[in-house]
């Protein structure tokens, strides 16, 4: 790409501009990393104490065993005592794993399985099922906030797991089955007749020789599915009252919202909290790009 | 989209030869049809119900038919306007900057040098934690009292004192705005990426041999490739935008003096903060009918797009 007499510049200056962009998105992830190692005292003095020394960890022992600090001034034992919701982020994020595993699994199995006869088999009424899933998808959240909470109060699901893994349900699978159902079509479907010749049925077929081919697309749908049901908030708030079934975003919302919460506590929330989607986030990286850009351009 | 496919696929389908395999379709479809049923056909003939009748929760015992005056009520309603400006005026201002941080993020992803490798290891980041969370660490952030942001600003000398960002209205939106702007803008990228890297390179080279600059290659060459796409972001940020709620629930709670009370917002406080059913269906239906409209504008370029 050598261009010219500003040649050996212009790299210089792309690199800046990639530096910059990423230091902006680093940033704020960098900074609650700090806050969460920090006590509390040196966040609130003007300026703040950019780098905590030394760091320390009890912040995050607090949330995992109650543990107070050993030096209290530092870490402002009052603020402690009014952040004691902290104490409820491991079981909101087990409520959130529960929820979102069992959301991936179940668009994973019912996704593929119907996105695959979608796909490749021919039957009654399929092409109007098809377009009802996917239009489905067009009603805005807010729209059907108050029908959700009369379904889920008329089935007695309030405050459950149930309640939530179905709604989340309703909001995956019409991408899943699009998604999944674009991706088996631009497989070689040779392959596929073979295995049917030889008296495979059709679920063999998927089973044997389809899903193997798509488990990239298996896995982006998958990693999908966790995110959504992982990252909503509204239905969680508006379906759960307590931590029995109540997930991250609703108990950290509530944490944030405090006026006397502690913000070395809440960054450690956070930080906990990120952890999963920023991991898949990272290690899905390739997947999630492309399937992404399926999703809108195919 | 789904029509042409749906009929490029058509001859590999097989008669079913056993009646297991008939039925076998009609039972892997069904699960995920009487799910989606469930949430979509109960709840729009609920919510139009809700809408044409009297519902406020302190009032549990008049459930009157009362027409369109829910609509009425809301659309002449001193707090709808407002909503509405505030909704286009951070709408306007979000997708502007979301969509030219997104095209400047994906020309910088679609260089060959060391940065933009490293660049796009970080890049989804944003877009993969819950929104939630976006608001959390802004809000922390922009704080008045104790943020980085004023600390940083009083250690460079650019500040004096600690400025309460979130307390005055332009700062108040200006603020939602990066966040919003952080969490949206790899989404976009990532879009804008992808069209970028289908224009062959001959093009550029074919414009440098003409003499064309930096400038018209972008404009010339670059830019009608991307506008399909660019259109695409555009409509589904404005949907996305349009229909924020959690970043104003942990940001900003509506303030300063309903500042950053967006549509989506605004029927949340009608329907649990004053508990009036009635308008909080008819706002969801106004909300849900113009979202509605951007949907099919944005269905109808993906479809010019693909042609």
């Amino acid at each position: 790409m050598a261009r010219g007499g500003s040649s050996r510049l212009e790299p210089a200056l792309l690199n800046l501009a990639c530096l910059g962009v990423a230091l902006f998105i680093l940033a704020p992830f960098a900074w609650m990393l700090v806050s969460s190692l920090a006590g509390e005292a040196e966040l609130t003095r003007r300026p703040p104490v950019f780098v905590p020394s030394p760091p320390t960890l009890a912040n995050y022992a607090f949330i995992f065993t109650g543990q107070l600090p050993r030096d209290p001034a530092r870490h402002g034992i009052f603020v402690w005592q009014t952040s004691h919701e902290v104490r409820l982020l491991l079981p909101a994020l087990r409520n959130s794993f529960i929820v979102a595993l069992s959301v991936m699994a179940a668009n994973v199995v019912f996704g593929a399985l119907a996105a695959y006869s979608f796909a490749r088999v021919d039957f009654h009424g399929r092409r109007s099922a098809y377009a009802f899933i996917l239009t489905s998808r067009l009603m805005p959240a807010v729209a059907v906030a108050i029908p959700f909470y009369a379904i889920v109060q008329r089935l007695e699901l309030l405050d459950t797991y149930r309640a939530l893994i179905l709604v989340y349900l309703a909001f995956t699978f019409p991408f899943t089955i699009y998604f999944l159902s674009v991706y088996f079509r631009y497989l070689p479907a040779e392959v596929e007749e073979a295995a049917l010749l030889d008296g495979c049925t059709r679920f063999q077929t998927l089973l044997r020789v389809v899903a193997p081919c798509a488990a990239p697309g298996l896995v982006a749908a998958a990693a999908f599915a966790f995110m959504t049901a992982y990252n909503e908030f509204l239905f969680a708030l508006l379906l759960t009252q307590t931590i029995a079934a109540q997930t991250m975003p609703v108990l950290l919302a509530a944490v944030a919202t405090n006026p006397a919460v502690s913000h070395a506590l809440l960054a450690a929330c956070v930080i906990l909290a990120l952890i999963p989607p920023g991991l898949l986030a990272l290690a899905l990286r390739g997947y999630l790009t492309r399937g992404l850009v399926a999703s809108v351009a195919r | 989209m789904t029509r042409r496919a749906l009929a490029a696929t058509a001859p590999t389908a097989r008669p079913g030869s056993r009646a297991g395999e008939r039925c076998y379709p009609y039972a892997t479809v069904l699960p995920v049809m009487l799910v989606v049923a469930l949430f979509t056909v109960y709840p729009l003939i609920y919510c139009v119900h809700l809408s044409l009748h009297e519902n406020v929760l302190t009032r549990p015992l008049d459930h009157d038919f009362v027409g369109l005056q829910n609509f009425r009520e809301v659309i002449t309603g001193y707090y709808f306007w407002r909503s509405l400006c505030s909704t286009a005026l951070f709408a306007s201002m979000a997708v502007l900057a979301v969509t030219l941080y997104g095209l400047g993020t994906a020309l910088l992803l679609n260089q060959a040098v060391l940065g933009s490798a490293l660049l796009k290891v970080v890049v989804l980041l944003p877009w993969a934690i819950p929104a939630v969370i976006s608001g959390i660490i802004w809000r922390w952030i922009f704080d008045g009292d104790y943020g980085v942001l004023n600390g940083l600003l009083l250690v460079t000398g650019v500040v004096r004192r600690y400025v309460p960002w979130m307390s005055h209205t332009v700062t108040a939106r200006l603020c939602m705005v990066v966040a919003h702007v952080w969490k949206q803008g790899p989404l976009a990228a990532v879009f804008l990426l992808a069209a970028l890297q289908v224009i062959p390179p001959e093009l550029h080279d074919a414009a440098h041999i003409d003499g064309a600059g930096r400038w018209d290659g972008f404009r010339f060459v670059t830019l009608p490739y991307l506008k399909a796409t660019l259109a695409l972001v555009l409509i589904y940020e404005t949907i996305v935008a349009i229909a924020t709620f959690d970043l104003v629930y942990v940001m900003t709670g509506g303030g300063p003096a309903d500042a950053t009370a967006i549509i989506g917002w605004y029927a949340y406080t009608e329907i649990f903060r004053f508990l009036n059913l009635g308008h909080g269906a008819a706002l969801a239906i106004i909300l849900g009918v113009a979202l509605l409209g951007l949907v099919l504008v944005y269905l109808r370029a993906l479809g010019s797009e693909e042609t």
